[in-house]
Formats: C-alpha cells, structure tokens, sequence
C-alpha cells in the first residue's frame, strides 16, 4: 500500500513541476507562428463544437476544409457540445473550450461580456454580404460582427395532422382546439418554457428586449400583458391541451397529438411520424381581448464563434468561415434539413420546397430576434407551470412579479 | 387457533406480494422500454407494440456517437482502482481512529466527520482547476482521485466495526512482539471480512450510478466517459427522443452487476450500517 | 536522523520551488485577485484583434490558496527541522545514541504507526476537500457571478455583501432562502421518519414467522436499489408528467378524466417526491432491519418469556426499543444525508414547480439543489458558496450536537 502511496505521491509532485513549467508557454498567436515557420508542415490542431446530431456532418466538412488545405498538416478535436450548452460549457473553463463553437444568437451578449468571442475582421465585407441580413444583425452585438451566421432557423412553428386538421383550422387557435376537441385528440406546446410562452405577450404587442445599457426590458404586465395571460391560462383550461416537452410531441403525434408548437429540429421525427399526413404552418392566431391576434415568435440563428483563447486563431476563423460557406450551408440543408443564412442557398429551389422552413419562413414575419438575459427564464417557465397547474391565482400580481424578476439588476 | 394463523398467513403474503409488484413496476417499466421497438420518451400507448434486440445491439455496434462499450470498460477500470485505493484508506484510517491513542485524535475525528457535509458542488471546480494544473483534467486517473480523495470523511462505519474486535486480540500480538504494523494486517484486516466488502462494495458502486463529478472533471472528453454520464447524455433535450430506449437498455446492462452484487452482499451491508452502533 | 534532515531539507528546496516559480505570481495578486483583464490589440498582418493574457480571478484565488497551504507546510517543517537538529546537537552532547534512519523507519510502523497511515488519506483529504472548501468559503466574500466572468470580466473582493444580500438586502433572494430552508427541513423530517417507519414494518413482516421465502421477498425489493437511482428517477418523473404513463393510465382507466398535475402543483409535487423517495429508501432500511431483527439476541427474548409476556408486549419492550437503539447512528447520517438530498429532487423535479416569489427557485428545491443550479445553470458562484456555507453550518450543528447525544445514549450500554 504505501508503494502505492508513494508513487501517486511522487506522480503529483511530478506533474506540478511539470505545470510550472508549462505556466511559461502562453505565448501569443504570432509568436507561435513565428516558431513553427521554421518547421517543414505547419501542424495545426482545432477543437471544434457540435451538438450530437451534427457530429457526422461536421467531421465530413473538416475533413473536407483539410483536403482544400493542403499546405498545412491538420487535425481535429470534436467536442460534442450542443447549441444549448454552448455558453456554459465555455464559461466552465474558457481556456479548454473548443477553438470553433456554435451557439445560438440570444447567448452572444454573455460571450461577449466575457470576451469569449473573436470579432469577425478577415472577410467581414464578404460575409456580411453572404448571408441574410437578419442573420447578419443577429450575429453581431453593438455593430460588431461576431461569429459566421450558420443557420437561420433557430424559431418554431406548428406542426399538424393533415388527416385531423385542415388548413382552415390552424388559422385561429380556436379552430385548432374545436377540431381537436371533436376529433379526440390533443394540442401540445410547452407552456411552461419562456421561449414558447413569450409567443402569446409578444403577439398582442409586449415588449421583451435588451436596451443599450443592458438593461432587460420587459412590459408583460401591462394590459396587453394581462389580456395575453388570460388567453394563455384559457388555452390551458382547454380539455385537449396538454404540456410537456419536445418527446411528448415526438412520441405522441398522429396518435393522440394532432398538433404542436416547437423548432425545426423536431421535423425530421415528426415527418417520421405522420408520413403523409405531414404539414407544417405558421403559428396561429389566438382570442386576445375580444380580437383575433396573430402569435408572435422568436426567431435566431446559430452562430460559429472563434474563441479568444485559441493558440491558432486565424486557422480557427478560416475554418469557421469554411463551415458556413455557401457549400456547406447546402450541405448541411441536404444532410440535416436546417435552415440555411446564406442567401444563394436560402434562395434555392430545395429550401423553397420545404414545408417546414417555409412555414418558419412565413413565421419570421412576426418574429423578433431573442434579446432576452439569463434571468428570464425561471420566472416565465414559474408562470406557466401556475396556469398549466390550474392554480386560479391572480393573473396581474403574478405578471407583477415576473416582470420584477425579469427586470431585477 | 390454525384457522387464524392460515388467515394471517395469507394476508401477509397478500400484502407482501402487492408491495413487490409496486416496487417492481419500475423496474419492469424499465425492461420493456428497452425491448421497445418504438423510439422516444413517450407513445401513446401503454405498452410497446413491438419488441425488438436493437436497442441492445446498437449499444455495442453504433459506437460512432455514443460509444458504449468503452464507457463501460472505463467505469470498470475506475471502479475497480477507487475501490482498492478507497477501501485501503478508509480502513487505515479507521483502525487509527479506533486502535491509536494520539494527541490530536479527537480533533481530527470531529473535524473529518463534519468536513463530508460540505456541499460539493463548488469545490468541484476547484477540484477541476487543480487537476488542470498539474496536468490530469479529462483523464481517468483525475476521476480515480476524486473518488478515493475523500476516503478519510467515511471512516464512520468501519472504526465501530473496528471497535467491536477484542482488544485482547491486539494485546497478545503485541506481548509476542508484533509491530502495530504488523497487527493491522495480519489481525485486524483477516477478522474483518464484513467491513471490508461493505466499503469495498460501496466504493465500487459510486463510480457507476455518479454523473456529475465527470461532467465537471471530463468536459467534452466523450471517450473518457463514465457509463453514468454516458446515459445521461443519452437523455439530454437534443437525444432523448433518438436514444431513450437505447438508455433503457443502458441502464439494465449497468443494473444487472449491481443486482448481482447487492443480493450477494446484502448480510455485509447489514454489518456496516448496525456496525457503528455496537460501541461508541 | 542526518538522513531525515536531508529528506526534510530538501522537501523544503521542493516547496521553495513551488512557491517562486509557481505560486508566487499568484498570491502577490491575491489582495485584489488581479487587475488586468484581457486586452485586445490590432494585428495589421493577420488582421484580427489578438488577445493579450490578462489575469484570471479564479486561477489567482484557488492557487493562491494552494501557495498559503504550502506556505504553512514549509514553516511547519522548518520547524520540524530545526527541532530535529537540535535534538541531534543535544544527544551528541549527552553523548547519547542517535536514532538511525532505519530505526526511526521502524517507529514509523509501530510507535508512530499512525502517522503512516494517515499520511495518505490525509493528503488527499487536504488536496481534495480541505483546500477546495476554503477556497470555496472564499468565493462567498466575492463577487464572482455571471457578470464577472474571467477573463473578459474579473472579480473581486466584497467582503460581506452576499451575506446581507441573503438576510437583509435583497427580499426574493431572502424570502427564497428562508422558503426552502423550511422546505429543507420538512422534506428531511418526513423523508427520514416515513422510510425508517415503514422499513420497518415491511421488515417486520417479511420476517414474521408465517410467511415464507423470506429471502425471495427481500431480493425482490433489493432489485430496485440495484437501478442506478438517475435511471429510476428519471424513468418515474417522465411518468408522472402530464403526458406520462401514470397519467395515461389513470385515464385509461377512467379513474381521472384530466391529467393530474403531479409535478406542477407545489403540494401534489411534494408528495410525490416524498412518496418516491419511499420507493428509494425502504428497500435499504428494510434490508438493514431485517439484519437487526436476526441478530437480536436470543436470550433478551428467553428472560421475557419467563415473565410470561405476549407477543405484542415483547416486540414493544425488546424488539423495538434494541431496534432504534442498533440504528440510530444510521438514522442520524441518514437524516443528514436527506437534508442533502441531492438526487431525488434534482432527478425527479428539477426543483419544480418553479415559484414566481423564489429567485431562481422552485418549490422542492432543496438548499443544496437550489446552490447546484445557482453554480452550474446561472454561475452564481458567489451566492452559492454563501448559501453553501449556511448548509454546512446547520448540518454540522445539527450532526455534531445528535452525535454528541446518542454518545451520552450509547454509553449505558442498554443491551452490551
């Protein structure tokens, strides 16, 4: 035992003289450069992010960049990070943090404060001009571009059976939950999540945004706010409403689900699914004070970050424009069905012909983009699960004291 | 008189069998799901329309995304070091607290007792930043040394076990000549068979069923994972729907071992949990 | 003894080493926890803007604490050093024996036998848990949270604002950690008192003379515990979501004609994680009375016999009262341990129901869960630790003082 002792013992000594040495070598880029011009193959090592499900796409469009690149001597690292857990995981330990990530575009004002992110300056003309310009703005922050637009479908829309619902009920919400009602079958949204629930406030007119000191705007509790509230907790009140997240809507679609509200990453399943009986649209229109008012939405896009600590950053930015060019944009709208930023590719005929990015499409007119800081979405996912408790209480102190949290410093 | 005792008879065993079926459901639940040719989290019915091996098979032969086999392989490799090293420092430590008179014994009996109710959760990151430094982030010699780190909190169980062996026993080595040394391996050690597979048992379970220490030591090191983090991943938003009963089927190879050890152990779990109580 | 000297003396050239090339840099910060963060400057040739390293609050806090420890262990062997050779000195003057290397190797297996063995443990205890949890206690005098993140933002002192942010200052964050405090101890109360309860019954009758197979009922209920408990939870909360089996079923059965809200009402959720903890729980207590109930001494039952008592009257004045007695360390850790009780809640409700009037809270959230989401979801570090801090002196309290008194029980040694 105590050999056993000793030796982890002597391993830790080890290794810590080891890391006083290694303290030394945080050179910057250039002199990096500077030292490996000497060698005969510059050999250049990039971690990158994904979520799960672009793993394979990923490591085909590297490989790809690699063949194009002959001059130097590559190799990747793929993390499997999602959109989701982009900021966190960077936050974790930034220095250990993939060199290329994505992330969706309500994290940018975080990474930004934490000086996580490489502005855009190699190409920034041509990549602002590439893509669409609401991608553009959403990718930048205080006029600075700062990650390579990816996708532009980061929304939601509504999916419906065709053989339960017709194009004439999923105009109005009251359409959808009579047919479903006769019909037997259930409406699935998530109404306890912020990104869901915001779609009723913003639709008749609430403001949820980020002013340019930074500070959280947010007017829920207004009288628009409360007349959104109560069509909220009467959709809940509704026998055919049910809750739940995206599995319940994957899982249950074309049986008991004749219809539900989430994000394009669920098409694939639920096209899956519903075979034929396939159709997407935009959101509804809802009852809002006697008035028919159309649902409003959040809608982003995916950003490629460089990170600041990465030791090869200009490898790191070619890379990155590399996987959201034109080419790969289309690849990845081929592969993976997501909604490409870049113009060309939106334009093309395939993109045109998808059902469900043109029902996103459709969408983006009543969209806003997500300006939205961490504390919001405790609160709103609180007030939701109230009214998909059915807890009767006051609908204004409740607005009351979501705004106060959200706004809270 | 017999009558009575027939009734009684067949309503404890009424009973017992309604509590087992309660506490099997789960369980239950947990197989079908991995024989479910169904994909996702939910179907509208109750029961799987169709049975299927793939959720298995897909474990071992889709490694590409989730890389199963390795994860189990690394769990075991885990497990079985922090098991030898945690069970060696806990019962080293113990038989100090409970045979060693020395100045700052109390001391350090009250202080280690109430160290182990820290909520770990921001020590972690320390943990993670140290490990980092002296080179060993995302291995699985880290994950090893967290697991057997805080060996010396759990003396507990061990030290009561220890104090319930004759003092005689030590007494009469010691007048033969023996060395404390000695003693603590060649008498104490032999004549504590339960204690040692409780802690060992123990030690080796944590590694299998805790996900949060290697999400924090392992970051995106996925062939590093552990099977626990491995699964939990399985069920993260963007998977669920793709892998649940891929998790299912997960969880019951993970189960199984663990079922297999527990139903062998259980006389030694007893001894540790009462062992403490035998004497202060 | 020379020879120990050497050992010491170049354990101190080590040390030394660590701290000017490694910790030094580190703790000279340690009073501001660094002032530069991150710059930014144009680079023409590449055109990017390149980074300059700037400090990093964190780094310079947790090494710094690291360079105080090593600090202390320096001085204490200086002093070990000097003690040591002086002692040599006054031998050779008495003209005394000095201990050999070899001989001072053998007392460490004997004499001083357990400073062999500790040494181990109690390495990795400093490095693994002492160290982090002062540093971790240092957060909570920072201001360390998502809006000081290095390297672009760095944080600093701020000496007891988080302490009278969460008494005094600010009312949510007050109202949330007085809210789940209460929580906490119900939820401890109940979790521990339902399982001990009926753990032992269910231990009682499967060990009653009558039934049979006893030991195919116990590894029935012990298969449960073998399911790694983020499975089970996690396979039970999606079965109590509105949309899940158990709703599902009860529907089917036209029991309820509207799902139950099981995990969105705060009582309903409350209930539910009690009543699944049973689930957790009974199997190991009644695996553990069951041990209990063979083991009670056969000749405490004999002596009562003779006094002609019934069956009731002996369980009630043997059976029970030897029952608590052999338990209640195990009851004890087990109550402090709900109090902590991570998983169940965390896996099964996620804290939820979220509440409006809690900060980032819900109503089953536990302090300890409640400080896991303010660390890992919103990098509230600071807060957390000071909430951390508040956790471990209630359970320490309360350990050390239930500790201290079941030793005063234990010393009359009712049944030895």
């Amino acid at each position: 035992m105590k050999k056993v002792f000793s030796v982890v013992c002597a391993g830790i000594m080890a290794a810590s003289l080891c890391a006083c040495g290694n303290q030394a070598g945080n050179a910057t880029a250039s002199d990096v450069k500077a030292q490996e011009k000497n060698g005969a193959k510059e050999q250049i090592t990039l971690s990158v992010w994904g979520a799960q499900a672009d793993q394979a796409l990923l490591k085909e469009l590297c490989e790809k960049f690699a063949a194009e690149h002959p001059e130097k001597d590559w190799q990747f690292d793929y993390g499997v990070v999602g959109e989701a857990d982009a900021q966190a995981r960077y936050l974790e330990d930034p220095a250990a943090a993939a060199d290329v990530f994505s992330y969706p575009d309500d994290q940018m004002t975080t990474l930004v404060e934490a000086d996580a992110l490489y502005e855009v300056t190699r190409n920034a003309d041509e990549i602002k001009s590439a893509n669409v310009p609401a991608s553009v703005e959403a990718a930048s922050y205080g006029g600075t571009l700062y990650g390579y637009p990816m996708t532009a479908d980061n929304g939601y829309l509504l999916y419906y059976d065709k053989s339960v619902l017709t194009e004439k009920d999923v105009e109005t919400l009251d359409g959808i939950l009579a047919a479903a009602n006769k019909a037997g079958k259930k409406v699935h949204m998530d109404v306890s999540n912020g990104w869901y629930i915001a779609s009723f406030f913003l639709g008749n007119g609430c403001k949820l945004t980020i002013d340019e000191n930074g500070k959280q705007i947010c007017d829920f509790n207004n009288e628009k706010g409360l007349e959104a509230a109560e069509a909220i907790r009467k959709f809940c009140d509704d026998p055919a409403f049910v809750t739940g997240d995206d599995s319940v809507l994957q899982g249950g679609i074309g049986d008991d689900i004749c219809c539900g509200i989430s994000g394009p990453w669920v098409s694939a399943s639920v096209k899956e699914k519903l075979g034929d009986n396939y159709a997407a649209a935009k959101l509804p229109t809802f009852t809002c004070g006697g008035k028919q008012v159309q649902m409003g939405s959040f809608l982003g896009c995916k950003v490629l970050g460089v990170n600041t600590q990465s030791s090869h950053p200009v490898e790191a930015m070619e890379l990155a424009e590399y996987l959201t060019n034109e080419e790969s944009q289309a690849r990845r709208f081929e592969a993976l069905g997501y909604g490409p930023s870049n113009v060309k590719v939106a334009e093309s005929d395939e993109v045109a012909a998808d059902a469900t990015l043109k029902a996103l499409a459709d969408q983006s007119k009543f969209a806003i983009s997500q300006r939205v800081n961490g504390a919001y979405w405790t609160p709103a996912e609180a007030f939701g699960a109230e009214l998909e408790g059915h807890t009767g209480n006051d609908l204004q102190a409740m607005l009351d004291q979501l705004v106060e949290q959200v706004t809270a410093e | 008189m017999s009558r009575h005792k027939k009734m009684v008879s067949i309503g404890l065993h009424t009973l017992l069998t309604v509590l087992a079926v309660i506490w099997l459901i789960p369980v239950f639940w947990l197989l079908i799901s991995s024989f479910r040719a169904e994909k996702g989290a939910y179907t509208s019915n109750l029961l799987p329309q169709r049975f299927t091996f793939d959720n298995y098979i897909r474990l071992f032969t889709d490694t590409r995304l989730f890389n199963f086999p390795r994860w189990f392989m690394n769990t075991l490799f885990v497990a079985v070091c922090s098991c030898i090293i945690t069970t060696l420092l806990t019962l080293m430590v113990a038989y100090v607290y409970s045979r060693l008179r020395f100045r700052s014994r109390k001391g350090l009996m009250n202080i280690s007792l109430i160290l182990g109710m820290f909520p770990g959760f921001m020590s972690m990151i320390a943990i993670y930043h140290f490990m980092k430094a002296i080179g060993l982030d995302q291995t699985l010699l880290a994950l090893i040394l967290v697991y057997s780190g805080g060996a010396a909190l759990n003396y507990y169980i061990a030290k009561g076990f220890f104090d319930t062996i004759p003092k005689a026993l030590d007494e009469a080595a010691r007048i033969d000549g023996a060395s404390r040394h000695v003693i603590f391996w060649k008498i104490i050690l032999p004549n504590s068979k339960p204690i040692v597979v409780n802690t060992a048992i123990n030690a080796f379970i944590a590694p299998w069923v805790d996900f949060i220490f290697v999400s924090v030591i392992m970051k995106d090191n996925y062939n590093n994972y552990t099977v626990a983090k491995g699964l939990y991943t399985m069920v993260d938003k963007a998977n669920i729907f793709e892998y649940y009963t891929s998790f299912c089927a997960g969880a019951v190879l993970v189960s199984i071992p663990i079922v297999c050890l527990f139903i062998k152990i259980q006389k030694y779990y007893v001894a540790g949990v009462t062992a403490g109580a035998s004497k202060g | 003894m020379i020879l120990l000297n050497l050992i010491y003396f170049l354990a101190e050239v080590v040390l030394a080493c660590f701290f000017f090339g490694f910790g030094f840099k580190y703790l000279s910060h340690f009073g501001t926890l660094g002032e530069n963060t991150q710059l930014k400057v144009w680079n023409e040739e590449l055109q990017i803007y390149e980074r300059t390293t700037g400090d990093n609050s964190m780094l310079i806090l947790l090494f710094s604490v690291f360079t105080i420890a090593a600090l202390i262990l320096f001085i204490y062997i200086l002093i070990l050093l000097i003690k040591n050779v002086r002692a040599i000195i006054r031998l050779r003057k008495e003209g005394k024996h000095i201990a050999s290397f070899r001989e001072l190797l053998l007392d460490l297996l004997d004499k001083k036998f357990h400073i062999t063995l500790l040494a181990a443990p109690m390495t990795t205890l400093v490095l693994f848990t002492v160290l982090p949890i002062v540093f971790m206690i240092l957060i909570a005098f920072t201001n360390f949270d998502s809006d000081h993140q290095p390297p672009g933002e760095l944080f600093t002192w701020t000496g007891l604002t988080n302490v009278t942010d969460v008494f005094l200052g600010n009312a949510t964050k007050t109202h949330t950690f007085f809210g789940i405090l209460g929580w906490t101890f119900v939820w401890a109360i109940l979790a521990t008192f339902t399982n001990y309860i009926l753990g032992m019954l269910l231990a009682i009758v499967i060990n009653h003379k009558l039934v049979k197979f006893k030991k195919m009922w116990r590894t029935l209920f012990i298969i449960s515990i073998a399911i790694p408990q983020f499975v089970s939870l996690l396979l039970i909360a999606r079965a109590l979501e509105p949309a899940g089996a158990i709703n599902v079923a009860l529907m089917k059965a036209g029991i309820i004609s509207a799902p139950l809200p099981f995990l969105s009402n705060t009582l309903l959720a409350r209930i539910c994680v009690v009543i699944i903890n049973m689930w957790i729980g009974i199997p190991y207590t009644m695996m553990t009375f069951s041990g209990v109930l063979m083991n009670i001494p056969a000749e405490l039952y004999e002596s009562s016999e003779i006094d002609g008592a019934g069956v009731l009257q002996s369980f009630v004045s043997i059976t029970l009262p030897y029952m608590i007695f052999v338990t209640a360390p195990a009851t004890i850790t087990t109550f402090v341990s709900n109090i902590n009780n991570f998983n169940v809640i965390y896996l099964l409700t996620g804290g939820g129901p979220f509440a409006l009037d809690y900060y980032q809270a819900g109503k089953t959230d536990l302090l300890v869960t409640w400080l896991y989401k303010l660390t890992v979801d919103h990098h509230d570090y600071a807060l957390a630790s000071t909430i951390g801090i508040f956790i471990f002196m209630i359970v320490s309290t309360v350990s050390l003082a239930v500790y201290n008194h079941t030793g005063s029980v234990k010393r009359e040694d009712m049944f030895q």
